[in-house]
Parts: C-alpha cells; structure tokens; sequence
C-alpha cells in the first residue's frame, strides 16, 4: 500500500505541477464560455446600422412592413417560448423572462431621416464619402431602401446598399412585405381579415401521457425528461474526461519507458503496485479536473440565475436529476470500471513503446473503440429505444457511455445486470491482460511488434540478457 | 560463520523455449564482494531479476534474506539496473526522496541523507536543479545515489560501469570497496573482467544461461595453466629439455624466435629455469606471464562461449 500510494502520489504531482494541466483546467470552461459567449460577443459588437427608408406610395406599405415585422417578432418570440417551455416545463417565470427578453426593441437598425429622399444626394453617404450626423455621432449610411407599387399589386423594393454580407434587414423588410401581399390577396378576394387572424392563432392541445401510469397521473411532466438530457450529457462528459485522462497515462508511460525509469522502479515495487498505483494518480488528476469543473459551473449557474433575476431556471430540477441516486451512483460506478478498462489498457500500450510514434499503430484501433460509443450516444438522442443503441449496450467497452443514456428509459433489470456482470467481468479480464503486458513491456520482453505479431503468426517473446 | 544473503538454487528461466538461465546455483555470502561475470547474453540480467522476484523461475528456488524475496526483504535492497534512468522533470532531491520513500525511509530522513550523499559525491549545489539540466555523468551518480539512500544492506548493481567513463568508472570503485568497507554485502554483474579482478571476494562466471565457475578470483586464475615465455641464443631444443614439465612450442614474434611453455600442474617458474640452467641453455629472456581473469574466463568456457562479447576494459 505504500508504494501504491507514494507512486500514486508522484503521478499527481507530476501532473500537477505541469502547464499542461493548468491548461487543462482552464481551458476547458473558458472555451465553453467562449462557445457560449461569441454569438453575443459578435451580436453585441456589431455596430448599429442606419438607414433610409422611402415609401413611394404615401406610407401605406411602410406602416405595413413595421406592422408585419413586429408580428414576426412576436411569432419568433412564440416559437422560442415553445422551445423553452419543451426543455425547462411550463414556469411562468420563465416566460415572463422570456418576454421581456425577446419584446425589446432591436436597436441594430436605426431608421434616420437624412433630410432627403434623393438617391444621388443619399449615394455619399451609402458610399462613406459623407456621413450623417446620429446619437452617437457621425455615422456612414448603411442602406437606402425604397418602396413603391408601380402597379397595383406588384410591390416592388429598391435596396441600396454597399454591403454585401449583411442581409438581415433586407431579409426582414422582404419577408414583411410578402406577408402583407399574402394578407392583402387574400383580404381581396373577400376573406375576413379577423378570420384570418384568428386561423393563425389555431393549434392543436398536446397532450403526452404515460400509458404505465393511471388516467390521473399519466401526463408527462416536463421535468421527467430533464433526467434523458442528464444522462447524455454525463455520458459525453464521462466520455471526456476518460479520454483525455487515458491520453495522459499513454503519454506519461512512454516517457517513463523511454526514460528507463520502469527498471529503477521495480528494484523497489512490483508491477501490480506501479500499474495501481498510476491509474490512481490520474484518477486523482481527473477526479481534481471533475471537481473543479464542478464547482465552476455551479457558480456560473448561481451567477446566471443571479443575473437573470426573474428567470426562475429549474436548476432545482436540473441539479435533482443530476444527483439522482439511480443516475449519479452508476455514473461513478461506470466511470470507475471504463477508466480502469482504458487506462490499463493504454497503460499496457504505453509499456510496450519507447516513442509515441511507436504507439501509433496499437493506438489506432483503441482509438476507433472508443469512438464508437460517441456516435452511438449521439444516436441514442434521437432514437434512446433503438435496437442499436440496446445491443451496444452489451459492449463491455461502450457499456459504460451507452447505459448512462439508457438508465433513464426504466429499462429491464435484466439489461442492467446483465451489461453491468458483463463489463465487471470484461473489465477483471482486461486489467489482468493489461497488467501481464505491462510486465513483459516493463522488462521489454515485449514491444508493440509483438502484439502486431499476436494478430499475424502468435506471438514470440524477446529474452533479457 | 558467514550468513548466506542470497541463494540461487538451480534456478532455470526459459523464453518462449529459448532458455535464458540454466540450472545456476550460487550464493552471496555477507560482507563479500561478488562478481557476476559474463559475456552479454548469457543470462546475468534474468539472473538477478529472478534474484530479486522480478521475474519467476520455471525451476529451482531463490532465498533472498533466508526467504522468498518480498517486499519487505526488497526494502533491505540496493539495486541498480542495467536499464536506468530517473525522472527527468524532478528536481533532484526530489528523485532521491522519492526512491528512499519507496524502500520505507521517511521523508524528513530521506532528504537529510540524499543532501548528504549529495554532498559527498560532489553535486550538492544541484539538489534543487531538474535532473534533466544534469549531464550524463551528473545523473548516473544520482542513480546511484537514489540506490544507496536507504543504506541497504545488500547492493545488486546490473552493469555499473557500462557507460561510464574512465573517471566515472574508478570514482564507482571507490563507491563499491566503500560500501564493503561499511559492511555492506555488494553483489554485481559485468562483461568487464578487470573491474572484477580488482574488486571482488569472489566470482560467479556464467556463460550461455549456464554456470561456468565459482569461487574466488585466486581460485579462478588458478584454473589458468600458467605460461612461461623464453628467448635463447644457444642451440638447444627446449622441448627435449623441459620435456615432462609442460607443453612446449615455438613461435616467430617479430624478428624473434620464442619458446612458449603452458606448465604441467605442479611444476613452477623456478623448476624451467632450473631445468635451463642445468642444460647450458643461454637465455635472453625469461618471462613468466601471470594470468588475467580474462584468461580464466576464456580458459573455463572456451573462446566461442567467451567471445566475441567477452571484453577487457
């Protein structure tokens, strides 16, 4: 026990005290920050766009453009309500945040009056040889926009503009001036325009209802599928953390063997003591990685809620489905069985090489593996009962990923037991293969030729002197 | 009476059917020096990996300490092996620290030693350097450092002198007769049989997995037929003349003729020249050649066992 925890000890520290590591920490939440952050970053850093509008026919088709795209608005705001309302459940809350969110104002458009309505006196100012006076001083004219119906029912829209990119306003006014030739067609031919107002506020009542449950209690709640969306997210994340923990004990162990230092050491420990005593000092480092991630993000979940004041974000939900004994106790079962699986197993890679182009090959197809589980937990977002998803399930190696998804489906005993003896049993097998690889790598009585020589004529091992 | 700290008894190792180790016997007694002497290949290393647990007989026993070697009897080991090295991005107190810990010393008394040695081997202003800014020279002896830290009893030292350069080879003799002096049991194998010669109580020849001789260095040359080596002016023919005192031959070195005589066991340098002498013979030379442990080597498994890995330093 005390070499198992002085090398495991050694292992932390070592990794502790390399920039890597710090990189790893913060990187990972910055990046997602960042993820989260640039759309509003970019959203928020553009600059405001000032144009002219001209409506040619009195201001008929301006007051129906501003009309229809306040109507989008609201329409967008529904869709989103609805979208939130599917994820979060139905908080009144929520959508009073919601709506006092998506009804402000979007100030990235700013109609000015440019004091004409000529194109060749406006043409300076769309081309920045002049600039008009606004709010926050002098600023470039971004498009000129007129509108006008040279004949009756053919509108027509003239934008100016020497930006080529930016197609949003065009796009709304356009859209807005469809829908009010749409509606006026059909005004025209005689249909009531409050029928037609009141056809766009038809939908249908949906009710979904559990059919294990009775009559009373059989409608689904919105919280009952947060715990799904838990499950694949600790999937993903389990999945992470194990891959980027295994690359670190590959790489840590070539050094070690290209080092020499593996014959210093078993002068003082045996293999099984070393080969512990390692996956426990990474696990350390991950368990570190885990709960610092952890803590962060319960703070920026504080922080946001803090934040948006009136939005009453289920975290109470999110935070309960996430601890749910019948999740979070398989989830650390699974991470525990997958990281000693992978990693003795990239441990016993990382014995046999000297370089990590050496491992390259033996990598290859640990590495498609470990891929698949990652694919299949994509799929099993859409289609968590397919057959497919069930079957690799069974795969002592994906099972770890894959039943984190499948947990939350009230699946069969059978399943659970049967994928879990599995995986225990598979896991004995490999850390005991693993380790007597190490042993013969450790000596280099073995290198990766003779695992590539396992898979061609049986393998033949190398005597020491 | 002298107590036995290691005992191979007919211990066999086979890879993959090639035998490694074949049925070799010997023990360490405390306080000797031994030398474990062999050409590269003939089973040295698998030796002492099996001495030390690291590796299983298929046959035969090891008693390290009396007992199976555990871990606990590892704690009372030094071992360096022939494949070394240390961690390249720890400083170097720390490595030292580090390997003491791991043989039970604690930690406040693992570093007061590693200053120490430090000290003593001249690399005390490096203790807090990373090992990797050490030269070649400068990490071997904190290997050898890391080794001795938790003063064992009994040092296992796989080829220490390979690598090292001429100074660094003495300054390791030094180091070895030291820790003799201090009592300490010193076992080491070497394809270099002057180191041997020159350190060791005793010594275990093997060769092709298999023992070839034990016993002490005197004991090994006295296996050696004795040569003497004779130039003459006068006619004689030295084969008539020393006849039942050895083989006799001639042979042309240079612009000169000599007279080699491999000796009859029993007969001496003094008995030729008395045999010379008595006949009239004049001689120019008379050289008695004093056998090497090389010699003895190549005299108990033969030259294709010895060579070519056999070497001199």
């Amino acid at each position: 026990m005390r070499n198992i925890y002085l090398i495991a000890r050694r292992e932390f520290l070592s990794y502790v005290a390399t920039w890597g590591f710090w990189l790893s920490l913060l990187s990972v939440p910055f990046f997602m920050a960042l993820g989260f952050g640039m759309p509003i970053l970019i959203e928020n850093s553009q600059p405001t766009r000032y144009y002219v509008l001209v409506d040619e026919t009195g201001g008929r088709l301006e007051q129906a453009v501003y009309e229809q795209i306040d109507r989008s608005r609201e329409d967008e705001a529904e869709r989103v309500r609805e979208a939130a309302s599917e994820m979060l459940g139905n908080n009144p809350q929520v959508e009073a945040a919601l709506d006092n969110s998506l009804q402000l104002e979007d100030d990235s458009y700013v109609r000015v009056d440019a004091g004409t309505t000529d194109l060749d006196e406006l043409r300076p100012y769309l081309t920045g040889a002049a600039e008009l006076e606004t709010d926050e001083g002098p600023q470039p004219l971004f498009a000129a926009i007129y509108l006008s119906e040279p004949v009756p029912g053919r509108i027509e829209m003239a934008y100016w503009s020497t930006n080529l990119t930016d197609s949003r306003l065009r796009g709304d006014i356009r859209t807005a001036l469809r829908d009010y030739m749409q509606l006026r067609y059909l005004v025209d031919n005689g249909v009531d325009p409050a029928l037609i107002e009141a056809a766009d506020d038809i939908a249908p009542v949906v009710r979904e209802l559990n059919p294990e449950r009775s009559a009373d209690a059989a409608e689904v709640t919105q919280g009952e599928r947060l715990p799904i969306f838990v499950g694949v997210g600790t999937a993903f994340g389990l999945w992470i953390v194990i891959f980027s923990v295994v690359n670190m004990l590959l790489t840590a162990m070539i050094e070690e063997k290209g080092n020499k230092v593996l014959e210093m050491m078993l002068a003082s420990a045996r293999h099984h003591e070393i080969l512990v005593g390692k996956l426990l000092g990474v696990a350390a480092v991950s368990a570190t990685l885990l709960l610092f991630w952890g803590a962060l993000a319960s703070i920026g979940g504080l922080a946001v809620q803090q934040v948006m004041a009136a939005a009453d974000i289920p975290a109470a939900d999110i935070m309960a489905a996430l601890f749910d004994p019948a999740l979070i106790f398989p989830a650390i079962g699974y991470f525990i069985v997958g990281y000693l699986m992978y990693g003795a197993v990239f441990l016993a890679i990382g014995s046999l090489c000297e370089t990590i182009q050496d491992a390259q090959t033996l990598m290859s197809p640990m590495m498609l593996i470990m891929m698949m589980p990652l694919f299949l937990v994509m799929m099993a977002i859409d289609a968590p009962d397919s057959p497919i998803v069930a079957v690799a399930s069974w795969v002592p190696l994906w099972t770890p990923f894959i039943m984190l998804v499948r947990l939350p489906q009230d699946i069969g005993m059978v399943d659970i037991v049967g994928t879990t003896l599995a995986m225990v049993a598979t896991a004995v097998v490999v850390i005991w293969g693993a380790g007597v690889l190490f042993r013969m790598g450790a000596l280099n009585q073995a290198n990766q030729d003779t695992v590539k020589s396992w898979f061609q004529f049986g393998g033949k091992k190398k005597a020491a002197g | 009476m002298s107590e036995t700290i290691l005992a191979l008894d007919g211990v066999s190792k086979t890879f993959s059917g090639k035998p490694a180790v074949r049925d070799v016997s010997f023990t360490v007694e405390r306080g000797q020096i031994t030398g474990f002497l062999g050409p590269n290949g003939a089973g040295k290393t698998t030796s002492l990996r099996m001495a030390l647990g690291i590796l299983t007989p298929d046959r035969g026993h090891v008693a390290l300490f009396g007992g199976p070697p555990r871990p606990g009897a590892l704690d009372r080991v030094g071992f360096l092996p022939e494949e070394r090295g240390i961690y390249r991005k720890m400083k170097v107190i720390e490595v030292i620290v580090f390997f003491a810990r791991l043989k039970g010393v604690r930690p406040a008394e693992a570093r007061k030693r590693g200053l120490a040695m430090l000290e003593e081997f001249g690399l005390a202003e490096v203790a807090e350097s990373k090992v990797k800014t050490l030269s070649k020279g400068m990490a071997q002896k904190v290997q050898i450092i890391s080794t001795l830290v938790h003063e064992p009893e009994f040092i296992i030292l796989d080829e220490p002198f390979s690598g090292l350069d001429p100074v660094n080879q003495y300054a390791l003799e030094q180091v070895v007769r030291k820790q003799a002096e201090a009592g300490r049991t010193v076992l080491f194998s070497t394809h270099v049989m002057e180191h041997a010669e020159r350190l060791c109580d005793k010594i275990v020849l093997i060769a092709k997995g298999r023992k070839a001789f034990d016993g002490t260095v005197a004991e090994a040359l006295g296996e050696v037929p004795r040569r003497v080596t004779l130039e003459i002016v006068s006619d004689h023919d030295l084969a008539d003349v020393l006849a039942g005192k050895g083989a006799v031959h001639r042979e042309r070195q240079g612009e000169h003729d000599v007279w080699i005589v491999d000796l009859t066991p029993g007969v001496d340098a003094q008995d030729i020249l008395k045999a010379c002498v008595d006949a009239n013979v004049k001689l120019t030379r008379f050289e008695p050649v004093r056998a090497h442990l090389h010699d003895a080597f190549v005299h108990l498994v033969g030259k294709d066992a010895a060579a070519p890995e056999a070497e001199t330093a």
